[in-house]
Parts: structure tokens; C-alpha cells; sequence
């Protein structure tokens, strides 16, 4: 009993963190049709943005999260209108923007490592201290990252679904051409939707820096991580993308306890290739239907 | 190149700057008084070192200990009033392949006469060939048995390539020794005979871990858990799950990387085992007790090249945290520190270094490197002529003064680094049992 819910806390804990960060990366293909390789430095930016005020404001978790994102959201609004709009109508947008999100990385990482140092900081904005569960000592941050990532995605599904500014993400998502048609302003959609998945990749990156140290390289493993899980779900299906992530994190838990650590990534990895072979659009992905 | 009489330091800034190095400081200074420089260009020295990445927390610490050496030994003259001029090359933490590209960028774009550097993660004999082929003196703390066993296979293509600190196979068995010291004295009785092994997928760690599994029946201690990790791992509860359902009476991590550990500590100490535990060389710097904090102390750490608690290495110790700051760490930067005073002393004596592909002239370097016996903060620095790496004290010799120190520290306070608990005479205090153990 003590081994399974140890599994599950890890299990738990590893799916919200790639939850928090693979949500972000597939709204932005689902809406956009691109895949943002600077996705991993909008969480490291997020996680410094909070480090770097707490040290003046002393900052209480809710508002460290609230700067994490407000950070995140900037640096997505900003790929947006100094980057992305301008390939938008191009030809060969998918790849020329991969292209230029890549260099974008490099470059935000070579700022921060500018600004910071490579020196690996501990994250001053989490919880500390621990509860008991059947007997098992589980750490309060752990259960606030559960917390966190459940209540943000819950928060994206209600946008999405229920008001009218998700709608005409959908909308977009589902035909450019059409939405324009009805009146939807496309391109601040997509405005929105890169300041919105920048927020969700902000709290994702306080979350992650919070068990792990910052550094300016802290955003690489879990954009893999996101990309194999949003491969996996279908590219592009939010809903199938925060699915994956809590799966894939309890079977990774499961398989490094059961084989032993080193087998978990692995594992992932040959899962993707299988999915891959089986279901190309991914788990959750529908052929020819543009996805959301 | 333009000639010029060598720069002699005052007496007053020679007795402010020679500090703790004073002997070879002191010798350094004397051959550049006594020496006619052939010229006043820059001595280059190359280090490629991993200032970003999961290994930035050392990297940053070999540049630092560079930085240090070389303003001391220009402050004296420099190398026959030659200035040392430090080139960094970042290895982002990655493999041979930039590490070769660094090396050779330092020295045919640099023209570094030597490279001085830590550790990379590399297979630990990545620069040899390069360096090698240049002619060219490199000095490396990799910790590595592939350094001696290259050396040993062509003596004459690598004259010029050097381990300061002793291999790894030294950490395995050393480790054992040090527990039943422990349990000799009294100081730790195992609560049972399960020793539960910890390692990483890189050749160091994993032949410390192998070191140690293949003789730990010879110790009375039965192997529970063998576990390889990912790097870099931040979550470690199903190591941990194993670790609790099996508890060992030790628990020996030779992951080496700082914040991975903080990480473990962090974990751990949730729920913790009365389990000894023990961590290589990473626990040894300040990164890991400003990550893991107070989860940091009674954890016991071992490290053939770290800083000493006596006259010579505190007095480094204080210096350097002075300059750098509190989440500096001696340990790392007194590598590369004693290193390069160490190859100023050899060069000077050889009459100074020579540029790449200046073969004669650096072989004449790295013969008087090879026949030095230098003392350094971190310990006697005295090479094997069989493979060209550091003697190790006391598995190699049982002469503290011709071997370098394979010290055991245990972190009694995360506000200070480590209490230095053996070997003997190095030792400062004495083992404590830890908070998590039952006595």
C-alpha cells in the first residue's frame, strides 16, 4: 500500500508538471499549426520572473504564480507580434517558424544565462513542510503542483468551452478563412493564444523549478517531455494533451519503480514510436479534422 | 614578440599576494627574479570548461580557481614575467565531441600553450589526442581510470597529458574502508548488513558504483538495490519507494551532480531510512547546501581532490569564499587553482612554456611537471609516472606528504562546508551520528 501511493504521488506529480507544460504547447499548434521550440524558455522565464521579485517582495506562492504567468504571458505576446505575425501568411509558415522559435531560445537562454549565471538556484517561491497519508510522508509542494495544474486546466477548459472568446479560439482553430468570415479577428486570437499558452508554460516553469533547481537550460527535458506527450495525444488536442500527461506520468513512475529508473524515458519514447505506427494523428487525434 | 627584463614585485605586494600559497609562490617569485624573460607576450592558458549546464555549478568554479591562481602568479612576476592570459571555452556541459572542438579552438585559434581545466562530461579522455598532437602540456581533473590505461598504451604520444587527482577506483574501495573504520572505532553500527547503491549512467560514477558492489561482500555487505538514474532527475520517488521498502543500513549515491542530490536529500529526509548516507563528490560543494538546506547535514561525502582544513587549504578556503562570495565552493575551484600554480612552478622551472607544436619546449614543461611534488591547498600533487595521474593517500602510499588526499567530510552545519572526518592527519572532527539515524 506504502509503494502504491508513493507511485502515484510521483506518478501524480510528474503529470501535472508535463501536463502544465504540454497544455500550453498544444494550443498554440492546435490554434496556430506551429510548433513553438521556445516554449521551454517561456517556462524558464517564468520560473526567474518569480525568483527574481520574490527576493524583493518576499513573494507568497499565489503571487509568485500570478508573476510566473504575467512573465510568461509577456514573452508569448511578444514572440507574437516582434516574430510570428510576420510568417503567418508566408509560405512554408510551419517550418520557418519552428525555425525561428529555435533561435529565439537560443537567444532568451543566452540572455538569461546573461542576466543570472549558470549558478543552479533553488526556487524560493514554494511550500514547504509535508503531510501523511496512510502512513506515507507526502511534501505540500507536491500536492500544490497537482493542485495548480488541475485547477489551470480545468480553468482553459471552461475558456475554451463556455465563453465566447473560447469559441472564437475554436473557431480559428477550425477554419481561419470561415472564422474571418463570421467576424472573428483572427490574428488577435492568435495574439491571445500565445499570451495564454505563455501563462500556462510560466506556471508550468515555477512548478517545475520548485523540485528541481533554475538554471537557463531548466525548460529543455520538459518541452521533450511535452512534445512526446502532445505526439502521443494527436498534436494540437488540448484535452488529449492533459490526458497523456497524467497517463505517461504514472506509467513512467510505475516503470521506474517496477525496472528501474532508467527505463522510464525510454519507455515513453518507445510508446511514441508505437502510437506513431498505430495511430499516426495520435491517441486522441482525428484524421483530416482540425483539432482542438 | 618584444624582449624585456621580467617584472620583480615589490616586497610588500609580493607578502600581500603570496597568502596561502606561499611556498610555491615564493619559488615562483624567486625564479622570476632571478630569470632573463625571452619575452613580455601573454602565456596563454586554455580551459574548456562546462560553464553552462547541468555541471555549470563546477564549471563556474574552475574558472574562478583559474582566475584566482593567475592573478596571484602575475602578481609575482607571472612565468618568467611572462602575465598568464586565461582563455575560457564554454562545453555546455556536453560530450566529446565539443569538448574536442574546444580544446582544439584554444589552441589553434589562441595558441594556448597549455590547457588547465576540471572535469568535463566527456568520456574523460576526449582532449588527449588534440592535445597530443599539438605538443602541448594539458592538465585535467576528470577522475577517470581510462586517463592512466591511454597513457599507459603510448607513453610517448601523450608525455604531455596529465591527471592532477588520482582515478576513480580509488572512491570504492576507499569508501568501504572508511565505514569499517567507522564501525572499527565505534562510531556506527550498522543497523543491518543491506547496502543500497545509487549511480548514474557516465563511466565515473558507474565504475565507483561497480567499485564498491564488487567488494562489498568482502565487508560483510550484502548489495539491496543497484539503481542506475537519468540525468538529470529532479524526482526520485520511485528510487526512493525501493529505498523504503528495503531498508539498507547505507545508502551510496556516486550520481555525482550537486542538485541532483539536493534533490535526493530534499526527498529523503520526508520519510528518511536509518540509513548512512553517502554521496560522491557533489554533496562537496556549496550548490548542494543551498539546495538541499538543512535536509543537507549528516551527509558524508568523499572527494580525492577537495579542499583541506589545515593552514594551507583553510587559509584557500578563506580567500576564495572571501572573493567569490558564500555560494562559492573551494572544493571546485581549488582544483584548477592548484593546478595552474602547480604548471606555473614546472614551467618556470623548464625555462617557460613554448606555443603549440613548440614540442621540445613543452616536453621540457611537463618533465618538470611529472618530477614535482607540489602542496597545494587540496593536498600533495605527485604524479605516477605509470599513467601520469596523482598519487592517492592512503590507498597508493601511506606517506600523507607524496599522496593526494582521499578526504571523507560529513556537512555538520549547512551554513559551513563540510567537517573533514578522515583520513588521518587531515581529519578536524570527529563523525556525528546522523539527525535521521537511531543511535
Amino acid at each position: 500500500m506504502d509503494i502504491l501511493i508513493q507511485i502515484l504521488v510521483t506518478g501524480l506529480t510528474l503529470g501535472a508538471m508535463y501536463a502544465l507544460a504540454s497544455v500550453g504547447l498544444a494550443l498554440i499548434f492546435g490554434t496556430l499549426g506551429m510548433f513553438n521550440m521556445a516554449h521551454g524558455l517561456f517556462m524558464t522565464i517564468g520560473a526567474y520572473a518569480a525568483f527574481s521579485l520574490s527576493g524583493y517582495l518576499g513573494l507568497v506562492l499565489p503571487v509568485g504564480l500570478l508573476i510566473a504567468m504575467a512573465a510568461g504571458a509577456l514573452i508569448g505576446v511578444l514572440t507574437h507580434l516582434l516574430i510570428v505575425r510576420f510568417m503567418l501568411t508566408g509560405p512554408n509558415f510551419e517550418t520557418n517558424v519552428m525555425v525561428a522559435t529555435a533561435g529565439l531560445a537560443i537567444l532568451l537562454q543566452d540572455v538569461l544565462l546573461k542576466i543570472f549565471g549558470a549558478y543552479p538556484f533553488t526556487q524560493p517561491v514554494k511550500v514547504e513542510g509535508t503531510i501523511r497519508l496512510a502512513g506515507v510522508a507526502i511534501t505540500l509542494q507536491s500536492v500544490v503542483i497537482v493542485a495548480v495544474a488541475l485547477v489551470l486546466i480545468s480553468a482553459i477548459a471552461f475558456l475554451l468551452l463556455r465563453t465566447r472568446f473560447g469559441m472564437t479560439i475554436r473557431a480559428t482553430a477550425m477554419n481561419r478563412e470561415a472564422a474571418e468570415l463570421m467576424g472573428v479577428r483572427t490574428t488577435r486570437v492568435y495574439l491571445q493564444v500565445m499570451g495564454l499558452a505563455g501563462a500556462l508554460a510560466g506556471a508550468a516553469g515555477l512548478m517545475i523549478s520548485s523540485l528541481t533547481t533554475l538554471s537557463p537550460q531548466m525548460g529543455g527535458d520538459p518541452l521533450l517531455k511535452a512534445f512526446v506527450i502532445c505526439v502521443v495525444a494527436g498534436l494540437g488536442n488540448v484535452w488529449g494533451a492533459g490526458i497523456c500527461a497524467f497517463a505517461l506520468g504514472l506509467l513512467e513512475a510505475t516503470v521506474q519503480f517496477e525496472f528501474g529508473v532508467r527505463f522510464g524515458f525510454p519507455v515513453m519514447l518507445l510508446l511514441v514510436i508505437l502510437v506513431l505506427v498505430w495511430r499516426p494523428q495520435g491517441l486522441f487525434g482525428r484524421e483530416r479534422v482540425v483539432r482542438l | 614578440m618584444s624582449d624585456s627584463q621580467p617584472k620583480a614585485p615589490s616586497r610588500r605586494k609580493f607578502l600581500k599576494t603570496m597568502g596561502i600559497s606561499a611556498g610555491s609562490t615564493a619559488m615562483l617569485a624567486g625564479l622570476n627574479q632571478s630569470a632573463s624573460a625571452q619575452s613580455s607576450e601573454p602565456v596563454k592558458i586554455g580551459c574548456p570548461a562546462p560553464l553552462t549546464g547541468i555541471v555549470a555549478a563546477d564549471g563556474i568554479e574552475f574558472r574562478r580557481g583559474l582566475e584566482m591562481a593567475a592573478e596571484e602568479i602575475n602578481a609575482v612576476g607571472g612565468i618568467l614575467g611572462r602575465p598568464v592570459e586565461l582563455v575560457f571555452v564554454d562545453t555546455e556541459s556536453k560530450g566529446d565531441d565539443v569538448v574536442i572542438q574546444a580544446a582544439q579552438r584554444l589552441i589553434d585559434r589562441d595558441k594556448a600553450s597549455a590547457l588547465v581545466l576540471g572535469y568535463n562530461l566527456e568520456t574523460g579522455t576526449a582532449l588527449h589526442d588534440v592535445a597530443a598532437d599539438s605538443g602541448i602540456v594539458a592538465m585535467h581533473s576528470n577522475t577517470v581510470v581510462a586517463h592512466d590505461e591511454l597513457v599507459r598504451s603510448d607513453p610517448e604520444k601523450y608525455w604531455g597529458i596529465f591527471q592532477y587527482d588520482p582515478p576513480e577506483t580509488f572512491y570504492g574501495i576507499g569508501f568501504l574502508d572508511f565505514v569499517k573504520g567507522l564501525e572499527d572505532r565505534g562510531e556506527f553500527t550498522r543497523p543491518n548488513n543491506k547496502i543500497a547503491i545509487i549511480t548514474g549512467p557516465g563511466t565515473y560514477s558507474t565504475n565507483i558504483a561497480n567499485a564498491i558492489k564488487d567488494n562489498a561482500d568482502k565487508y560483510g555487505l550484502e548489495v539491496s538495490l543497484f539503481e542506475s538514474v537519468n540525468v538529470p532527475i529532479s524526482e526520485w520517488g520511485p528510487t526512493l519507494a525501493k529505498v523504503r521498502a528495503d531498508e539498507p543500513a547505507i545508502i551510496a549515491v556516486t550520481h555525482f551532480y550537486a542538485a541532483d542530490q539536493a534533490q535526493f536529500m530534499n526527498q529523503f529526509m520526508s520519510q528518511p531510512t536509518n540509513s548512512l548516507v553517502y554521496m560522491q563528490y557533489g554533496a562537496s560543494l556549496a550548490a548542494f547546501r543551498d539546495i538541499a538546506g538543512v535536509n543537507s547535514e549528516g551527509v558524508i561525502y568523499a572527494t580525492v581532490i577537495g579542499a583541506l582544513q589545515d593552514e594551507i587549504g583553510s587559509g584557500f578556503a578563506e580567500k576564495y569564499v572571501g572573493k567569490f562570495g558564500d555560494t562559492s565552493s573551494p572544493n571546485g575551484g581549488g582544483q584548477t587553482y592548484q593546478a595552474l600554480h602547480a604548471y606555473a612552478v614546472a614551467a618556470a622551472l623548464a625555462g617557460g612554456p613554448g606555443e603549440p607544436y613548440e614540442e621540445d619546449r613543452n616536453r621540457m614543461v611537463a618533465d618538470r611537471l611529472r618530477n614535482l611534488i607540489y602542496r597545494g591547498p587540496m593536498g600533495t600533487m605527485r604524479i605516477n609516472p605509470d599513467g601520469q595521474s596523482a598519487f592517492c593517500y592512503p590507498s597508493q602510499t601511506n606517506d600523507p606528504s607524496l599522496g593526494m588526499p582521499h578526504i571523507f567530510s560529513q556537512i555538520q552545519d549547512k551554513a559551513v562546508g563540510g567537517v573533514l572526518i578522515a583520513p588521518s592527519p587531515y581529519d578536524v572532527g570527529a563523525f556525528k551520528l546522523p539527525s535521521w539515524m537511531k543511535a
